[in-house]
């Protein structure tokens, strides 16, 4: 059961039973769609982008998951970039998210459904 | 038990686990939140008992359950927290979660990665950021814990929509996981073949070769390469040169062969990214110079204040400073009486707030 922790160090990597990946892949599902409804259902500007970087978090499980099943490391470095663009977007959007907060004095995200300027 | 069997188990759980997460979530009236995150993980305990009758022979290490349960549970929270801090510091948690199931998946670079700059980073900017955008609570006020963060929209049909997706999802996961073969080896000794310092280095730690005599790895006098023989991803031998040009074969047989050679994660991440996908670092690299640059160009701009947040700004302070001046007008004793009840309100405030 603990021949997953010591991997690493092996020189030929012991093959992943598809039942491990089909865990590990619900797992990633399930944080996706709490992510998903946090997005639909919180009205902060603020906390509906933290819940978008729970969907990059649950991908990012996902990604992981095949690179171990499929033994090679592009799932990883795919990963490398989520995070590069993840981070750009917490930059930009918390920018904008202080831009519309300094309008309105609110991060209610409802006070922006009427697009007037 | 048939896969029929475990499927409808799958799908009675995740409905447990729609319940749980609908109760769980911040709304009007009465929101039963503790006992919403039960019932929510009594239906993860579902989905794993189910996963787990579908493929008894599989099952992941024990880590794995303790790591996924911090991991949805501490998602649940961000998302169910009328705190918008506290909501911050829980996605925290759910990154230190999900960088231990990166170790169980022998991503040991990826884990760390996400640490430094999930937890150390972004998620700082995330609480300057709230700390920067909260609205001021009026003097009778200890905090402002406004109302879109204590009531969510539409609970209800989110979670519906939800786990209508999460039904497809694990159904889709589950018949594309059972076409699926393990992969045995990959490109775990492909990569050796260009690393012949690692080679040699281990090769001398398991005293196969002995710098001292002047022993090397092989090497074509003409063409610069290496002698080490590959099969496919394996490596099946390579050659050794001592003495006056001598060579000798060592093979994966013989007992002096390294039995830890292979290669690590972060240098296969490593060649993955700069051998394998050069120009998207570079692309990554403009991305985040322009976030930069956007960033810095949109804090910088001035912003006219709405008609109805001046409004509202004004009345704000207006009741700021009749509160203040009732507070100064009032004599000495009845004032302490006042301080009295207002403090009895503050400490109300602040149970109601934890409670939630």
């Amino acid at each position: 059961m603990l021949d997953t922790l010591t991997l690493a160090q092996a020189s030929a990597p012991a093959p992943m039973q598809t039942g491990t990946l089909h865990h590990y892949l619900v797992v990633s599902a399930l944080l996706f769609v709490i992510g998903l409804i946090g997005f639909v259902s919180r009205r902060n500007l603020i906390i509906m982008f933290l819940c978008t970087e729970l969907m990059f978090q649950a991908a990012g499980i996902a990604l992981i998951a095949f690179s171990r099943f499929w033994l090679n490391h592009t799932g990883e470095t795919f990963v490398i970039f989520v995070l590069t663009i993840a981070a750009a977007e917490a930059a930009l959007a918390l920018a904008l998210v202080v831009l519309l907060f300094r309008r309105k004095e609110s991060l209610d995200g409802a006070k922006w459904s009427e697009m007037r300027g | 038990m048939s896969p029929l069997a475990s499927s409808i188990l799958l799908f009675a759980a995740s409905v447990v686990g729609a319940i749980g997460v609908a109760m769980a979530l911040p709304r009007r009236g009465v929101s039963p939140q503790l006992l919403g995150v039960l019932v929510a993980a009594l239906g993860l305990g579902g989905i794993f008992i189910a996963l787990g009758v579908r493929s008894p022979g599989a099952l992941p290490n024990i880590n794995f359950y303790l790591f996924s349960v911090i991991a949805l549970g501490s998602a649940l929270r961000v998302i169910s927290h009328p705190r918008p801090v506290y909501a911050a510091l829980y996605f925290i948690l759910t990154i230190l979660a999900s960088s231990g199931l990166y170790v169980l998946l022998s991503a040991e670079f990826m884990a760390f990665a996400l640490v430094i700059v999930y937890a150390g980073a972004i998620l700082i900017t995330y609480l300057f950021v709230l700390m920067l955008a909260t609205e001021t609570p009026t003097a009778d006020q200890v905090e402002a814990l406004s109302d879109y963060d204590r009531y969510s929209r539409e609970p209800l049909a989110a979670t519906i929509t939800g786990f209508v997706l999460v039904a497809a999802l694990t159904t889709m996961i589950g018949a594309g996981t059972a076409k699926m073969k393990p992969v045995a080896g990959g490109e775990s000794q492909a990569l050796l073949a260009q690393l012949p310092r690692k080679v040699e280095k281990a090769l001398v730690e398991s005293k196969a070769i002995d710098p001292s005599r002047g022993d090397r790895l092989a090497r074509n006098h003409v063409t610069g390469a290496y002698f080490i023989r590959m099969s496919g991803n394996r490596v099946v031998g390579v050659d050794i040169e001592y003495g006056q040009g001598q060579r000798l074969t060592l093979t994966p047989e013989s007992d002096k062969w390294p039995k830890s050679l292979g290669i690590e994660n972060v240098e296969g991440v490593g060649f993955s990214l700069l051998a394998n996908h050069p120009g998207g670092i570079e692309v990554a690299g403009v991305v985040l110079l322009m976030a930069m640059l956007g960033a810095v160009v949109l804090a910088r701009k001035k912003v006219e204040m709405d008609e109805q947040a001046k409004l509202a700004a004004q009345s704000r302070a207006l009741v700021d400073e009749r509160s203040m001046s009732a507070l100064r007008a009032t004599p000495r004793v009845a004032g302490s009486h006042a301080e009295h009840s207002n403090g009895n309100g503050t400490v109300h405030r602040i149970a109601e707030g934890v409670g939630r």
